[in-house]
């Protein structure tokens, strides 16, 4: 589904990504960790397709298709979804109004037939019992007043309500209390089918015992320095990051 | 029109004067009124909605009493001329809802008279193809303790232009005034202007007042996430520049009128 | 400078520390204005024809002109007939050093503590010192010339540099700006001339000083600073004046040219007479001040301004260049009878420009202190950016603070931001002040250096300290 060869991104000048490869398929669940300032949200930002960063060499192919060539919001169509590390306010924007367009603009780039009001509210509903959403926040402005762990449930609502086929979670568990952490990651595990993937960025572990993974990678100054299973996560919980960095960064 | 159907059902008000002397209700509506003049006694409390569709004069006084309420509703639907007068005793509270729609030009004028008036102006300039937009606000505190909030959001496009002017003036014995004034104006043609004047006079010093302007302030990073949710870059700005708008008609009158309201303002908004 | 910041420590009473007059002989041109007024000055000054003709056309335009009167000023009418236009000293002959300066002029020197040996020994500072509308002496003009930096009078610029002036002259202001600014162009007695040339950063700070002496004498400055390509120069403007009893018209110019690349610094101290207690009498400062920058340039205006009676200036910049931009930092502070309608005018037109506007104003006494701006993006602007604080402190419940912004956009690029706030000391700071032992004064004075600290810290250093206790001075009596 995502094939990223030999990434390379900057911001301002200054490189972050210095050459990434990472392949994901379809129905994986793929953690990325690493320490603060690895580069985990430009790669997640550059997937996305900030404008910020500039992309100075590599390739990313996402479902057969050139996904650097692509802006962001036809990205997001194709069914890449990125979870914010901090969700935004959009003042006066209701949640309702913002999904609706949302939702049926994918709908529409995919040749299929814009929802009617009735069939939309049934979609709100239903969705948003995978992250036990409150529905009054629906007719509220979007990320407007919400607690940080309202804010990261929202993105896993709006996740159910996109249905993509890449989501891609930057740092969804920061901020978060238990019960927060546990509903965010109940709900992702609930998305979770044979035909989409995730790609988990987290600094933690716990997210992990949620979230199982079948790929752990560790991120340190912009490469992808190890590979593991989920047995990794909980090694880089007890022991920390040092081992690794002594023996595989250079 | 779903906005003019429900204003033309409402009561309407009974010749050029009347005096309110109790809590109604209903909105009382007045279209192209020539004349106006509403007293809402004391204790008592009303709301007004006013509708221009032509492009004339109207010449508006209100009063409110003491201790009473008045909620004021004005569209403007056409080019009209419009000269309000507030008048506020004491601990009285007035909020009027303003939107310019099609040209227009308003002068309002509230004179605090009575300590502890609180006076609230949301006001909307939707200026589009090669209309003059204009709203001249004063506010005069002339006795302590009273308090106004302004806040006046103008849009312009076309080759249209939006003027506001708002003057806040504070007499040397109004003491423990708080006034506060945001203007806050998106252009969104090659062509349009918007000026906006937000002004303070102060002769007393145990006060606080302050005002605000912006021009072009939106949230980049709004735009990101809602191109990231699979809106394009104009979509994303028109849904953020219609929550700009609707922000201010938050509960800004009973249901169906307010509801009526924002819809015939995204539907102006649409056309700039 | 030290000796200045000496007498300003010990000035405690009310009187102006530099109301008194010298006895010079000045020569006068008899009271009113007319052509041959104008044409008498251009020949006192042995000015080129062009320069003449120039005069007379700001004459005659004046004529056509009435004195503005949309300010929130209160302006008592000036009689332009009653008013002196040329007052120079007799030069006894031909100066070369410090030396052979007229001893009674050396002395009045002194007086205003700024002994020019002294500077040039100490400060380093070039200073181009005015009496009464004639320039004196430059100094250092040597260690300048070396660089090809040109600072002299205007009238010596008019005579070594003609071209240069006649170039740049009145291409930012032109005499149809306004009233004052005809008026200036018209009967312009002197005033400074700087060029600094492409590339060259000037190494020391410039200054002027000006007073104005002899009664009834207008005071017309004119200043043209240019800045060529890539160059820099910061020049700071510091005025005293003696005490009078009858007003005197202050309708100074200055004209700034940043060429690409360049940059101009322009701070002002300004501690005119401002009248007495009864707000009798005191200088009117009309001023027009204006900068144009072209691609890159930087301009930036600082003043502190605590004197005169009336204060009516906005330094501007007109950022014409791409990527150009401008500042004004400004406190201004009025006491007693004072009256300020003062600010700036961003005029954005080039693209990616940027401007930061932060004024803060202190009314105290009867005063009347009134912020007025500009922020004008045109069509062409693309990318401008602006923001501007603009706060007022009101000390005592019976003098004003206005504030009276515009911003006018014509570019949907543009972001523009604006922000006032009026207020008064507030009573939990100088309660917090009293209770760690200081009395209620000081804090005033504490408070209100730290409410201009962010304009005063745009000054060059000399200037913040003695701006600093300008302030302070200024505040005394005010509050209680």
């Amino acid at each position: 589904m995502l094939k990223i060869t030999n990434l390379h991104a900057a911001v301002e000048g200054r490189e972050i990504l210095r050459g990434i490869d990472l392949e994901v398929r379809a129905g994986e669940v793929h953690a990325i960790m690493g320490p603060n300032g690895s580069g985990k949200s430009t790669l997640a930002s550059v997937l996305a397709g900030n404008e910020k960063y500039a992309v100075t060499e590599g390739s990313v192919e996402f479902l057969g298709r050139d996904l650097l060539a692509l802006p962001i919001e036809d990205r997001a169509r194709m069914g890449l979804f990125l979870g914010f590390q901090y969700p935004v306010e959009i003042p006066g924007v209701t949640m309702a109004n913002f999904m609706k367009l949302a939702v049926n603009e994918q709908r529409r780039f995919r040749g299929e037939e814009p929802l009617s009001a009735g069939e939309f509210l049934k979609l709100m509903r239903e969705k948003g019992k995978v992250v036990e959403l409150d529905a009054k926040l629906t007719s509220r402005a979007v990320n407007e007043g919400f607690s940080g762990g309202e804010k990261k449930k929202n993105e896993i609502f709006q996740m159910a309500m996109l249905d993509p086929k890449l989501a891609i979670l930057d740092e969804t568990d920061s901020g978060l209390d238990i019960d927060a952490l546990r509903i965010v990651a109940t709900g992702v595990t609930k998305l979770h089918t044979p035909e989409n993937a995730t790609v988990v960025i987290t600094h933690y572990q716990r997210l992990l015992d949620y979230i199982v993974p079948d790929v752990v990678h560790v991120l340190y100054k912009g490469r992808i320095i190890y590979t593991g299973d989920k047995s990794l996560a909980l090694k880089l919980e007890k022991e920390g990051y040092d081992w690794l960095i002594n023996d595989y960064a250079e | 029109m779903e906005l003019y159907e429900i204003i033309r059902s409402l009561p309407s008000i009974d010749g050029p004067s009347v005096r309110i002397a109790a809590a109604e209700p209903m909105p009382r509506a007045a279209i192209d009124p020539e004349r106006l003049h509403v007293v809402v006694e004391a204790g008592a409390a009303a709301s007004l909605v006013v509708l221009h569709t032509q492009a004339s004069t109207a010449s508006i006084e209100l009063e409110a009493g003491e201790g009473a309420s008045l909620e004021v509703i004005e569209f403007f639907a056409a080019d009209a001329f419009a000269e309000v007068q507030v008048r506020q005793a004491a601990a009285s509270r007035v909020r009027l809802t303003t939107v310019e729609a099609a040209g227009g030009n308003l002068r309002c004028t509230t004179e605090l008279a009575g300590r502890d008036a609180l006076c609230e102006t949301n006001a909307l300039l939707l200026a589009g193809s090669d209309e003059h937009t204009e709203l001249t606000l004063r506010t005069n505190h002339l006795v302590p303790d009273c308090k106004s909030r302004t806040q006046v959001r103008g849009v312009a496009g076309g080759t249209a232009t939006a003027v506001f002017r708002g003057l806040v003036y504070v007499a040397p014995d109004a003491q423990r005034t708080d006034a506060r004034q945001q203007s806050r104006n998106v252009l969104v043609s090659d062509t349009a202007r918007i000026d906006a004047q937000p002004q303070l006079e102060i002769y007393a010093d145990d006060v606080q007042c302050t005002h605000g302007a912006t021009v072009g302030l939106l949230d980049r990073d709004a735009i990101l996430y809602m191109r990231q949710r699979g809106l394009d870059e104009s979509q994303a700005r028109r849904l953020q520049l219609a929550g700009f708008v609707a922000e201010l008609l938050q509960e800004c009158a009973p249901e169906p009128l307010c509801a009526a309201l924002r819809e015939a303002v995204e539907s102006r908004l649409s056309q700039l | 400078m030290s000796e200045e910041k000496e007498i300003l420590e010990n000035l405690a009473e009310e009187e102006y520390k530099y109301g008194f007059t010298s006895d010079i002989e000045t020569e006068l041109i008899g009271r009113g204005l007319s052509e041959e007024v104008v044409r008498l000055i251009s020949a006192k000054k042995g000015e080129p024809a062009w320069m003449t003709e120039r005069r007379l056309e700001a004459y005659r335009h004046w004529l056509t002109l009435t004195p503005p009167t949309w300010a929130h000023l209160d302006i008592p009418e000036i009689d332009f007939q009653e008013i002196i236009y040329y007052a120079a000293p007799k030069p006894k002959k031909r100066l070369d050093s410090m030396d052979e300066v007229d001893p009674e002029l050396k002395r009045t020197f002194d007086r205003l503590g700024i002994p020019l040996e002294e500077q040039m020994a100490l400060s380093g500072v070039a200073v181009d010192a005015v009496m009464d509308s004639v320039s004196v002496k430059t100094t250092f003009r040597e260690t300048l010339a070396a660089q090809g930096i040109i600072f002299c009078s205007i009238s010596e610029a008019l005579k070594e540099h003609p071209e240069l002036v006649r170039k740049y002259l009145g291409k930012v202001v032109p005499h149809t700006d306004n009233f004052y600014a005809a008026l200036n162009a018209a009967v312009f007695s002197d005033g400074s001339f700087c060029y600094i040339p492409k590339g060259v950063r000037c190494p020391m700070e410039l200054s002027t000083y000006f007073r104005i002496n002899a009664a009834g004498t207008g005071q017309f400055e004119r200043t043209l600073i240019v800045a060529d390509e890539g160059s820099y120069v910061s020049y700071l403007e510091g005025c005293t004046a003696p005490q009078r009893d009858e007003n005197q018209l202050h309708a100074a110019v200055v004209e700034i040219i940043v060429e690409r690349d360049a940059e101009v610094k322009y701070s002002t101290v300004q501690n005119w007479y401002p009248g007495d207690k009864e707000g009798r009498g005191g200088i009117y400062n009309f001023v027009t001040k204006r900068g144009l920058c072209r691609e890159n340039a930087r301009l930036s205006w600082t003043q502190v301004e605590t004197g005169s009676a009336i204060t009516w200036k906005y330094p501007s910049c007109v950022l014409l260049g791409d990527n150009s931009s401008g500042e004004f930092y400004s406190v201004a502070m009025t006491n007693h009878f004072q009256q300020a309608d003062t600010g700036t005018k961003m005029i954005h037109i080039g693209r990616n420009t940027r401007s930061r506007i932060v004024s803060k104003g202190i009314s105290a006494g009867r005063s009347q202190n009134a912020y007025r701006g500009l922020v004008r993006v045109g069509k062409g602007a693309e990318n401008a950016r602006n923001y501007s604080q603009c706060d007022s402190l009101l000390i005592g419940d019976r003098c004003g603070a206005h504030t009276f912004p515009d911003i006018d956009c014509r570019n949907r690029s543009a972001v523009l931001e604006h922000e006032a706030t009026t207020s008064k000391i507030s009573d939990d700071q100088l309660f917090y002040c009293n209770q760690r032992g200081l009395k209620t004064e000081d804090a005033v004075g504490l408070i209100v250096n730290g409410y201009a600290r962010e304009v005063l810290a745009k000054l060059p250093m000399e200037f913040a300290v003695e701006a600093q206790k300008l302030l302070a001075l200024n505040l005394e009596g005010s509050v209680g």
